[in-house]
């Protein structure tokens, strides 16, 4: 149960609705078995010709008891849900604050996308813990108990068949139910992953499979996964048909039972015979009220499965007390690696070997390399979002795990590559420190970036879905033009620019940066006449470093990627190129 | 957004679902048997009633003894168990409905998917195609497991049982059925306001939904610009909001639950007091029979009850299954639509073979060829060492109806001719290399090797001298050495396990041997689920040594346009160089060196081929393509 745990502290903050709910579960129960067995009793009375006001009183006995049952059913859905969506907003929010101090490197690299929407996913499936799983139990158990209290006024052995028979229902029937259980377990959800990852690779592999002939196994064997996958959820589906059929025929069968056991009763003298129709109504209704216990073991395993991955997220983070070493930024940063490597976990071979490097304050520095050569790894171990795996790393000589990351990154003008965009307005997805700019100045760096005409309340969709590359990247830069800082990190910032615009682009942030430290990462090599230096990556190596003259005179890597680069026939569309050129 | 949405739904809630009523023909057999035990339930549960109320009125009424009553409580008993039976056998006979249409609908799902994926390339995004397989068709369950089986019990039992109270007593009988049709009707209205209401919120629903999501996506973002702790309360807000907007269609739907249960419990107490005025003040009526009523009333609301629960679930599954519908749809849309088109002209001869491109490949093929039929025939691959001629014979292709369209006139490649293709990305280069790969059916024309039309049973000994090698090689799950062994399924023979030699030799030729020889594993080292760990560069070498394997025939080659290392820049170049001495080589050139070295450049715009000829012809009489490579040295150069 521990998984839960996060989810029990949340439920103790909307107590008062759970409280609230739990009594109207409580009572629509109670007024649903009350009901019945009046009728019962009603309609036996009628045998000893009773005065008609007694037949009165008991009938507006029965209505009002129905409208009394609708009226608490209506209240326990109410709360109860409320109490639920209470319970998400509270899940997010505390989610959400636990996720900020853990170090995002983990977050951003490791775990996708998709896992970031399974953890909401996971999350909303929580909603049916409480709402299926948590208090169901409660009400059932209240209202049986009642009940059997209510029986055991006629008759004690009416009452102690009743808890027999909700002791088979509570643990006889589920153990039969989930007999086979254990080995099918998580069965079906492993298989659900194969089919996914099987046919991922079937709509992704498509080309190589089919040129190499391999496109018919591997159709046939998703054929086969897919039998094996609806052959394992029809397993569970039986079970679970087998146990609501079970529950059914004990319920049948306690009030067969009760009817039994009143008859004798009955003739043995120890039960008046007006009230075995109504016992008989009570057990019926009782059971029928615990219906909602077939499907709890289902939820509840979802449930357990939902807070075990979510609990497995911060197992393996554990956040770091930060420490709270501030960078001096009254002059600009110098940078520094020593023997700096970095290597996750399940990878091969290491992201970066042994890079060590030193860029004095001030500088200007590019660096550049193939893709997956290292290049955004570097970037990120300056920014805290990685920790290497061996040496350090320093910012004015600092190390930097002594410097604080909030810090860090409010004195730092970063460009990721994969910066996010929020659903919001233009103005929203700049990030503002403060209110201190006026929207004149906005539009202003707007326009320097090249985004003329654009207004600061057009809106921006998830991810930015409503903005091409292009602008994605302008926008960055112009969130960052308006951010303070003197530590310029700037990741492939151009890449999806026509080069006309990038080199104009460029000379901005160059002029901007004046003064400052900046880094530049590119595959590009368009403009790099202008940096100080120039580090060449390849495969978690420095293969060179030096000026761009230095470099072109060496006649090495740099020289020729630069010669690659110019036999390049652009793929891009240069009909904006063109226009510009004119 | 929400516009869209409700566009959609409009269009569908009038829209039969073909597919469903295909799914379910199927099944007449077992939905007949589904409506005959239904029929035996309602008799178990009307028995079971009787026996109860026969029971009680003997024991209590006319106080009978005990031992006269075995025979009553035996018979109960077993009627008890025969109706969990039956409704046991209802449920598996769902389940069984269930199973197979899942089947089915996976299967017809993933023989649309593996017929043409490129086909649909342009539609929609991998994770999206899976999802339908996955959880849209686990959605559809319902509808056979749930839905079905609920809606034959409704249709039957309360009508059986309504029979029996208009037998035994027709005022009863006339309360239940003046009250019972609010049931549907309460039932319809929660579906249908809630409904009105979720999309009139919609927008708002979704932007909360969304923001978490968001969040934890730009999370990193939010935290380079100091803006987490905003971005929490806006969480909070964004939760809240999105709790009242909910609570407020829930409280619509919780309303109409009160009404409908408070018209269930005021039809049964009207039941019990119209009863118990017949019992006491006219003493028209027997307990027993009174009692009886009393018994199947509950049941007869209970029946509808759960009937309208399984309803709602059976429009979400409905739902689901338009989807599939709709996803199976755009699979074969513009594919059925091409190979329909292809197939008209020649449709001269009636052979069995012209129902098959039906069962999932899509690739149009002429009738007469297939008849001639590859076992009569030479294979491609024996018939000569030398490369095969390619001719394209004016094949036209269209992603659909107004869509982009290729078309490239009639063409002629000769054996071991080296083809650059060069154009800008949205030219049709990519389309016109499917094509004649293909890949990609014609909607007319055809793509012909030494003279024959590429046919499904030709495909495997075209395939068996192709090698392809795109932009982003995919890696399969297993070893490198697997990886590298790929290239010789089916030329070898099944048999002969490729070597560990010949892998080495290969790999070896593409570059990849100084890597391999440090990995502590070698050859046996485990790369896969796309390649992860290995870097484009080492792919695409990877995907070279498949080549060098393969020394195929034909090479087809999208070159990378950015983004690799010099040391498979170099690997790249000297290995196609390599392998297009025995080779004819067809590639979407990027780079100059590959250009100048073609013998003859096709240079595309908008689907068309504009130009042919050598790099210095076009660059003087095609002012397009003397732009193109002027730019591409404009920005470096400068």
């Amino acid at each position: 149960m521990s998984e839960l745990s996060i989810f029990t502290k949340a439920m103790l903050r909307e107590r008062k609705d759970i409280l609230l709910s739990i009594l109207g579960g409580f009572f629509a129960g109670i007024a649903g078995v009350v009901l019945f067995s009046t009728s019962g009793y009603l309609i036996a009375k009628t045998v000893f010709a009773p005065p008609l006001y007694t037949l009165i009183i008991l009938t507006s006995l029965v209505k009002i008891l129905g409208l009394a049952r609708a009226g608490s059913r209506y209240g326990e859905r109410l709360f109860s849900h409320r109490a639920t969506f209470s319970l998400l907003s509270r899940l997010r929010t505390s989610f959400f604050a636990k996720l900020v101090p853990m170090p995002p490197g983990a977050l951003n690299r490791q775990r996708s996308g998709d896992l970031l929407a399974r953890i909401v996913g996971d999350i909303e499936g929580l909603q049916f813990y409480f709402l299926r799983v948590a208090y169901p139990p409660i009400i059932v158990v209240s209202v049986f108990l009642a009940t059997v209290l209510f029986a055991s006024f006629f008759s004690v052995w009416i009452a102690l068949l009743l808890v027999v028979g909700m002791l088979i229902t509570a643990f006889v029937v589920p153990a039969i139910a989930m007999i086979g259980q254990r080995k099918t377990d998580g069965l079906v959800r492993r298989q659900r992953a194969a089919f996914s990852a099987d046919a991922t690779e079937m709509l992704q592999g498509f080309i190589d499979l089919k040129v190499y002939g391999k496109l018919d196994g591997h159709r046939e064997n998703l054929l086969t996964l897919s039998d094996e996958l609806t052959a394992a959820q029809q397993q569970d589906a039986k079970r679970l048909l087998r146990g609501q059929s079970l529950h059914a025929f004990v319920t049948f069968f306690v009030s067969w039972g009760v009817l039994v056991l009143g008859a004798y009763l009955i003739v043995s003298g120890s039960l008046a015979g007006v009230f075995l129709a109504m016992l008989i109504m009570a057990s019926m209704t009782v059971f029928d009220e615990s219906a909602a216990m077939a499907t709890l073991p289902t939820y509840k395993k979802d449930s357990r499965f939902a807070a075990r991955r979510l609990a497995e997220t911060f197992e393996d983070e554990q956040p770091t007390d930060e420490p709270d070493g501030m960078l001096d930024v009254s002059a600009p940063v110098s940078v520094e690696l020593k023997n700096v490597s970095l290597r996750y976990e399940e990878a091969w071979r290491p992201v970066l070997s042994d890079v060590s490097l030193r860029i004095p304050a001030g500088a200007k520095t590019a660096i550049v390399g193939a893709s997956g050569s290292g290049k955004t790894s570097i970037l990120e171990l300056l920014l805290k979002l990685q920790t290497p795996t061996l040496g350090q790393l320093r910012l004015n000589g600092i190390p930097v795990d002594e410097l604080n990351a909030e810090d860090l990154w409010r004195k730092s003008r970063v460009v990721l590559q994969q910066g996010h965009f929020f659903k919001g307005t233009l103005r929203d997805n700049l990030l503002l420190e403060d209110d201190s700019r006026s929207d004149e100045e906005l539009l202003n760096v707007l326009h320097q970036v090249d985004l003329p005409g654009r207004k600061l309340e057009d809106p921006v969709l998830e991810k930015g879905e409503n903005l091409s590359d292009g602008e994605k990247q302008r926008l960055a830069i112009a969130r960052t033009l308006l951010k303070s800082g003197r530590l310029w990190l700037l990741d492939e910032p151009t890449s999806s620019l026509d080069y006309v615009t990038e080199r104009r682009v460029m000379q901005l942030l160059l002029e901007r940066a004046e003064g400052d430290t900046l880094i530049w990462v590119s595959h590009r090599l368009a403009g790099l006449e202008q940096m100080d230096l120039i580090v060449v990556m390849d495969h978690g190596e420095i293969v060179e470093a030096g000026s761009y003259d230095h470099l072109m005179a060496r006649k090495g890597y740099f020289y020729e990627m630069k010669e690659l680069e110019r036999q390049t026939v652009g793929e891009e569309d240069r009909g904006e190129a063109k226009r510009r050129l004119g | 957004m929400a516009k869209r949405k409700k566009k959609t739904t409009e269009r569908r809630s009038g829209r039969k679902i073909a597919l469903l009523t295909e799914l379910m023909a199927v099944h007449k057999r077992r939905t007949g048997l589904m409506r005959l035990i239904a029929l035996g339930l309602g008799a178990a549960t009307i028995g079971q009633a009787v026996l109860m109320a026969e029971a009680v009125q003997r024991i209590f009424v006319e106080r009978a003894a005990l031992a006269s009553m075995i025979a009553v409580f035996a018979v109960l008993l077993s009627v008890m168990a025969v109706r969990t039976l039956l409704s046991y056998a209802n449920g598996r006979i769902g389940l069984r409905i269930a199973a197979d249409a899942k089947r089915d609908l996976r299967s017809r799902l993933l023989r649309s998917l593996a017929a043409n994926p490129l086909l649909t390339a342009r539609q929609g995004q991998t994770g999206g195609k899976v999802s339908v397989a996955l959880d849209a068709v686990d959605e559809a369950d319902g509808y056979f497991s749930q839905y079905t089986p609920k809606m034959i019990e409704a249709s039957v039992v309360p009508l059986l049982i309504l029979a029996v109270v208009f037998y035994l007593h027709a005022p009863s009988g006339l309360i239940l059925l003046f009250t019972a049709p609010f049931i549907p009707l309460f039932m319809a209205l929660v579906g249908i306001q809630t409904r009105d209401k979720s999309e009139e919120k919609f927008d708002e629903l979704a932007r909360f939904s969304g923001t978490f999501l968001d969040s934890l996506q730009g999370l990193v973002t939010l935290k380079l610009f100091g803006r987490a702790k905003q971005q929490e309360q806006k969480i909070e807000r964004g939760s809240l909001s999105y709790r009242d907007a909910t609570m407020a269609i829930l409280k619509v739907a919780f309303v109409n639950t009160f009404a409908l249960e408070t018209i269930v419990m005021l039809g049964i107490g009207i039941v019990a007091l119209e009863l118990a005025l017949q019992l006491v003040v006219f003493k028209t009526m027997a307990f027993h029979t009174a009692f009886l009523i009393l018994l199947l009333v509950p049941e007869f609301y209970n029946l509808l009850k759960n009937a309208g629960t399984a309803f709602h679930g059976g429009r979400t599954s409905m739902g689901a299954i338009r989807n599939i519908e709709t996803a199976l749809a755009e699979n074969a849309g513009s594919g059925v639509a091409a190979s329909a088109e292809a197939a008209e002209p020649r449709t001269d001869a009636a052979s069995p073979a012209a129902a098959k491109p039906k069962l999932g490949s899509v690739i149009p093929f002429s009738v007469k060829a297939a008849q001639l039929g590859s076992q009569h025939q030479p294979t491609l691959a024996s018939r000569s060492e030398a490369p095969p001629k390619i001719e394209l014979l004016d094949p036209v292709f269209r992603y659909g109806p107004d869509r982009f369209e290729l078309r490239v006139g009639s063409l002629s490649i000769a054996p071991g001719e080296q083809i650059a293709l060069v154009g800008r990305s949205g030219s049709g280069k990519t389309t016109l290399l499917h094509l004649i790969a293909g890949l990609l059916p014609p909607s007319s024309g055809e793509v012909r090797v030494d003279g024959e039309s590429l046919t499904p049973e030709r495909e495997a000994d075209w395939f068996r001298q192709v090698s392809y090698i795109t932009q982003h090689p995919h890696i399969f799950s297993g070893t490198i050495a697997e990886n590298i062994a790929i290239g010789m399924v089916g030329v070898v023979d099944a048999e002969r396990e490729v070597s560990r030699e010949e892998i080495a030799q290969a790999a070896q030729s593409a570059g990849l041997a100084g890597l391999i020889g440090e990995l502590p594993r070698g050859y046996d080292t485990i790369v896969g689920e796309g390649g992860r760990g290995l870097s484009g560069g080492e792919k695409q070498r990877l995907a070279l040594a498949r080549a060098f394997l393969k020394r195929p025939k034909v090479l087809l080659f999208d070159e990378p346009t950015t983004g690799l290392d010099l040391h498979t820049e170099r690997v790249l170049m000297r290995s196609i160089d390599e392998l297009s001495r025995t080779a004819t080589v067809i590639t979407i050139a990027h780079r100059l060196h590959t250009i100048r070295h073609a013998d003859r450049i096709w240079f595309m715009e908008q689907g068309r081929l504009i130009g042919s000829g050598s790099h210095e012809e076009l660059l003087n009489n095609l002012p397009q393509y003397a732009e193109m490579i002027d730019i591409g040295r404009q920005g470096v150069v400068s």
